[in-house]
């Protein structure tokens, strides 16, 4: 077990190293820390992002944007897939919609929500469209998936209404909700940062990248994508680290 | 008093499985209900737990009485433990310390003290049955219904499945209506067999099993004679 937890790391460290050294040969061959800054630089331009004014402004905004756009993805995705699993009628009428919108480009979305919302929230808005989608099919799939043999137990048992919902469903949508979760964190900090590209908030990470490429700074842009990378990654661990604790009957 | 299935019927689609048909039931006995697969043996159960309705007739004596269920499979929620899914069907009325008790007691009867805090899949297909038998004692019920409950287990666990059952209804005789197909299993395990033909259903037998059900073993003359005649009874 530890061994083999061991071997998985190694590998990983390996991907990373691999992919550093790719990037410092492109550099080297093109030879020109204007287009293609080295790894080093970058690193150092990375480093210093942490000490430049109104840095946690920036970065603590983008976060909460992408909270926030989680949030109500998540009270949103879970109210109308729970509706839309347990009644046939709202699930006809609801999966044309959620079509609808997973097949909009994200860049129509972000140009109507330009005109439509203040800067600050327009991210937050592509990041709810993009997102909610994800986590409502899947718990539209979970509660299908809830075992009808275990249905007709509690219902023979007598067990109240409010415990089935509470111990037997939403136990067995868990799983589902924490992979539709983990999908829609994945493209929601994409959409937040690409959301805040367009609209240019005052503070935000798209904004900052978006200055950072109109002046040619190259280090920068890669820079801020480093840690726009790394917060998702975060999140993606606690993501994780919930579904472990909430899904410890598994193993 | 007995409990009673007065001059019920009941079709599913075109196939009319029960005409005009009676049947009673002893308090506090085990009574089988024997009969060929697809006679409707499970719809009677669900007749008896009120789960469906027959179109006309009518059922005596089981107005407000409880009723627990041991299924073909455990039906135990994974996400519970041993204990929790014990305690999961137990009333809400009662009080924690009481529900505890019970499911304590239960554990103990099944021998799964040592396996009460494991979630199902890590318990055998064994140790799963009896969480649901202790489950179902463990209700307070008055009637305790089981659908075919060791069908598809090896004869090394149904006889071992068996024994707990038995044990334990020794202790707490409640009503208990047993479907099968089974011959040996309603030889095994009840006071009561009753025969079913195949649709529209008719009683084609009715035996009583007097020997302890402890001490019954199916190579002894009196159960070999009577599955033999049960066998031909049930035609198959």
């Amino acid at each position: 077990m530890k061994i083999s937890f061991t071997g998985k790391r190694a590998w990983g460290v390996a991907s990373v190293v691999f992919i550093v050294a790719v990037w410092k040969l492109l550099s080297l061959l093109l030879g020109s820390e204007f287009v293609l800054p080295s790894p080093e630089k970058t690193l150092v331009t990375t480093l210093d992002l942490f000490g430049e004014k109104d840095f946690l402004a920036v970065v603590s905004s983008t976060i909460a944007r992408g909270l926030a756009g989680f949030a109500l993805s998540m009270v949103l995705g879970i109210g109308l897939g729970v509706a839309a699993g347990t009644d046939s009628r709202f699930n006809a009428f609801l999966q044309p919609i959620l079509v609808t919108i997973r097949s909009i480009p994200v860049i129509a979305l972000i140009l109507l929500a330009l005109i439509w919302f203040s800067p600050g929230s327009v991210p937050v808005f592509i990041a709810i469209l993009t997102m909610f989608p994800f986590i409502c099919i899947n718990v539209i799939d979970g509660i299908k998936s809830v075992d009808p043999d275990l249905k007709e137990m509690a219902a023979f048992y007598r067990v109240s209404r409010a415990r089935i919902i509470r111990e037997l469903y939403i136990p067995g949508i868990m799983p589902f909700i924490i992979s539709g979760a983990s999908s829609a964190m994945g493209i929601g900090w994409r959409a937040i940062i690409t959301g805040e590209v367009l609209s240019q908030p005052r503070y935000g990470i798209g904004t900052l990248m978006q200055g950072a490429q109109t002046f040619l700074n190259v280090d920068a842009v890669i820079a801020w994508t480093i840690l726009a990378v790394a917060i998702s990654f975060l999140f993606e661990k606690l993501i994780r680290m919930a579904e472990h604790r909430l899904i410890a009957w598994k193993r | 008093m007995t409990l009673k299935i007065n001059h019920i019927s009941k079709a599913l689609g075109t196939l009319s499985l029960y005409r005009d048909f009676t049947i009673a039931f002893d308090h506090g006995r085990i009574t089988c209900i024997l009969g060929p697969s697809g006679c409707g043996k499970t719809t009677l159960l669900h007749i008896i737990g009120g789960i469906v309705l027959p179109d006309s007739g009518t059922l005596d004596g089981f107005a407000g009485k409880r009723i627990s269920y041991i299924f073909q499979d455990p039906r135990l929620l994974p996400w519970k433990t041993a204990r929790e899914n014990i305690e999961f069907v137990l009333p809400h009325d009662l009080p924690p310390t009481e529900r505890k008790q019970l499911a304590d007691h239960f554990i103990d009867l099944v021998e799964l003290r040592d396996f009460e805090g494991y979630y199902p899949a890590r318990l055998s297909g064994g140790m799963r049955q009896r969480v649901a038998i202790a489950r179902a004692f463990a209700f307070p019920s008055d009637i305790i219904l089981m659908d075919e409950p060791l069908k598809g287990l090896d004869v090394k666990l149904k006889l071992n499945l068996i024994r707990t059952f038995s044990r334990i209804w020794e202790s707490d005789r409640r009503t208990v209506i047993f479907v099968t197909h089974d011959v040996e299993e309603s030889l095994l395990l009840s006071n009561e067999i009753i025969v079913m033909s195949r649709p529209p259903v008719h009683i084609a037998d009715r035996r009583k099993v007097e020997i302890p059900v402890l001490d019954r073993s199916l190579e002894s003359p009196t159960l070999m004679v009577m599955k033999s005649e049960l066998i031909r009874v049930l035609g198959v």
